[in-house]
């Protein structure tokens, strides 16, 4: 076959990564650089009501956005979000993980059953969890009256200091299971020679989870904190239709606020500086654990 | 390792209780579905002592399976015949789907195969295209596809579930390729075989299993997305999981209507995801993890 040496067709054969890369590079410019400098452009400009067009307002956005006590507070909550139920779903689904470690007849089928929850809508799951924390007819609500853990007068999600934790009991039901999976397929990848010996050793069981299966798990555990993490920083679902930030601002992620800036409020230019703010966060946070904990793709 | 019978037993009733804490919320959500309205508001609530409906399923579907109809006079309006809507999710998640593995798949090979200086630097900045926060896309995307009338098409939703899929369908399908020994490559174009040939009659088919996978993973990440949707659609089409959160009438919410539909909407994805159990974890780690 003939291959053109010179030119600029001889970066088009087969033989060269560039036609294979091609269609990829141009939709992902497409689709996420050019839109990234659409967003910076946006956030110096702003949509004025009267002229019915954006105008430039220099930084005014990114000064607003300083002292804007809302904004820092969607990012207080968003953090705390973040690292509470990271938290929980890492420790909740080592745990789980350990437990269903075991070729026991029927554990295949509930390990099998738990991956269910991960293909449910997030939105359909932040319904879920709204019927059954509803404060007259919710299944969760009337289990936490009986148990005498809930006041009867108590409802969940618009109690602001309650609000959140009834958000967060969503996302830890469906995605505590992702967890498991994950770490449940590290367990299984661990070479039995060094438990072997330290059995031998007179070892208890803690010590060996703590000095051998944490070390070795380490890789798969910070793979899934890294993935976990993104997705948590960014969220969104649950808030939108089980609280829409409220009551008050005790629920307002920053990805909400961001959003419900620009459609809600047509505040075209802010609500893109708010979510450049949001970008640049997890991009400085994902780099710096990638860089710290040695993930490699 | 040897467990003693009464440790053994705690570890298997601890394990099915914590499994059935986790799918009671499914059950219940199934049970509501065919629940009729005034027995979803009973106190105390009902779990299994109810009489099954198939009405909400009715309603929705547009369907008619000549039970008894709903004795609650629908009080407060809204129209809850959803068909129209499966279908719009089905076809956004299909081609989206079929879109996202073809460009990840060719693009995968190269990089699995054909060392170039910067790879490394290309697939970190793949990789930090999976990062982007969505609302972060979604603003600029809104104006853009409104300046070139994407908005509330098929088009525009189907290309950007595409691109949300495309770091992981590339990220997944190197690691799939990677799988392969070098040896069959080189000695396919020792034997003279072009890069093309070799890539379409020998690294696809031993591929087969792991653009399945792929496939299955964009489709339902793109099946339960919510923000584009919301965002880049107004009244022609809208995807399941939107409209479930917009069964809201002027007297309450229809959570029967909802549940149904949601019900309906999980059982693809349930056969689906069972369907590629061996390949999940690799999936939802983006390739790192191997089972």
């Amino acid at each position: 076959m003939m291959t053109p040496t010179q030119g600029p067709g001889r970066w088009l054969t087969w033989d060269r990564p560039l036609p294979w890369l091609l269609p990829l590079t141009v939709v992902l410019l497409l689709f996420t650089v050019y839109p990234l400098f659409y967003n910076i452009w946006l956030s110096f400009h702003e949509y004025a009501p009267l002229k019915r067009q954006l105008v430039w307002v220099g930084g005014k956005n990114w000064s607003t956005l300083l002292e804007d006590t809302r904004f820092w507070q969607s990012i207080g909550v968003t953090m705390v979000y973040f690292f509470v139920v990271l938290a929980l779903e890492v420790v909740l689904g080592m745990l789980i993980a350990l437990l269903l470690d075991s070729d026991e007849p029927g554990f295949g089928f509930l390990r099998g059953t738990l991956t269910l929850t991960l293909v449910v809508p997030p939105a359909v799951v932040g319904m879920m969890f709204l019927l059954m924390e509803d404060p007259e007819f919710g299944v969760l609500s009337y289990a936490l009256k009986s148990l005498g853990i809930l006041d009867s007068s108590t409802p969940i999600l618009s109690t602001p200091s309650l609000a959140l934790t009834g958000v967060m009991l969503a996302d830890v039901w469906q995605w505590t299971p992702f967890m498991v999976l994950i770490f449940l397929a590290g367990l299984r990848s661990l070479p039995a020679e060094p438990f072997e010996a330290a059995m031998l050793d007179g070892a208890s069981a803690f010590q060996m989870f703590r000095r051998l299966t944490l070390p070795l798990m380490a890789k798969v555990i910070a793979v899934a904190i890294l993935i976990r993490g993104i997705d948590l920083f960014r969220m969104f679902d649950y808030v939108y239709v089980m609280t829409s930030g409220g009551p008050g601002t005790a629920t307002y992620t920053v990805s909400l606020y961001a959003w419900q800036q620009t459609f809600s409020f047509i505040k075209w230019g802010y609500g893109a500086t708010i979510s450049l703010v949001t970008l640049i966060i997890i991009l400085i946070m994902a780099n710096l654990f990638i860089r710290l904990a040695k993930v490699r793709w | 390792m040897v467990q003693s019978p009464v440790r053994r037993f705690w570890r298997i009733l601890i394990a099915w209780m914590v499994v059935m804490l986790f799918f009671f919320p499914l059950f219940y959500w199934f049970t509501v579905a065919f629940k009729d309205a005034r027995e979803i508001f009973d106190i105390p609530p009902r779990i299994v002592n109810f009489t099954p409906t198939l009405a909400n399923f009715e309603e929705v579907f547009g369907l008619d399976f000549g039970g008894q109809k709903s004795q609650v006079a629908r009080t407060g309006g809204g129209n809850f015949y959803m068909a129209p809507r499966l279908l719009d999710s089905i076809i956004i998640a299909l081609f989206s789907t079929l879109l996202a593995v073809m460009i990840a798949t060719m693009a995968a090979y190269a990089l699995s195969r054909m060392p170039f200086r910067t790879r490394h630097h290309y697939v970190a900045w793949v990789l930090s295209t999976r990062m982007m926060p969505p609302v972060a896309v979604v603003i600029p995307i809104f104006f853009i596809y409104k300046n070139i009338n994407l908005l509330d098409t098929y088009t525009g939703v189907i290309l950007i579930h595409m691109v949300m899929n495309l770091p992981l369908a590339v990220l997944l399908m190197k690691s799939f390729f990677d799988d392969i020994p070098r040896e069959i490559d080189e000695s396919a174009l020792l034997d003279g075989a072009s890069r093309w040939l070799l890539f379409r009659r020998i690294m696809l088919p031993m591929v087969k299993g792991g653009i399945a996978a792929t496939a299955v993973l964009c489709f339902i990440f793109s099946w339960t997305e919510f923000l584009f949707v919301l965002t880049l659609t107004q009244t022609s089409l809208k995807t399941v999981p939107v409209v479930s959160s917009t069964f809201v009438t002027s007297t309450g919410t229809a959570w029967g209507n909802m549940a149904a539909l949601g019900a309906a909407a999980m059982l693809p994805a349930f056969v689906f995801i069972l369907l590629v159990q061996k390949q999940l974890v690799r999936g939802l780690t983006l390739g790192s993890v191997k089972q």
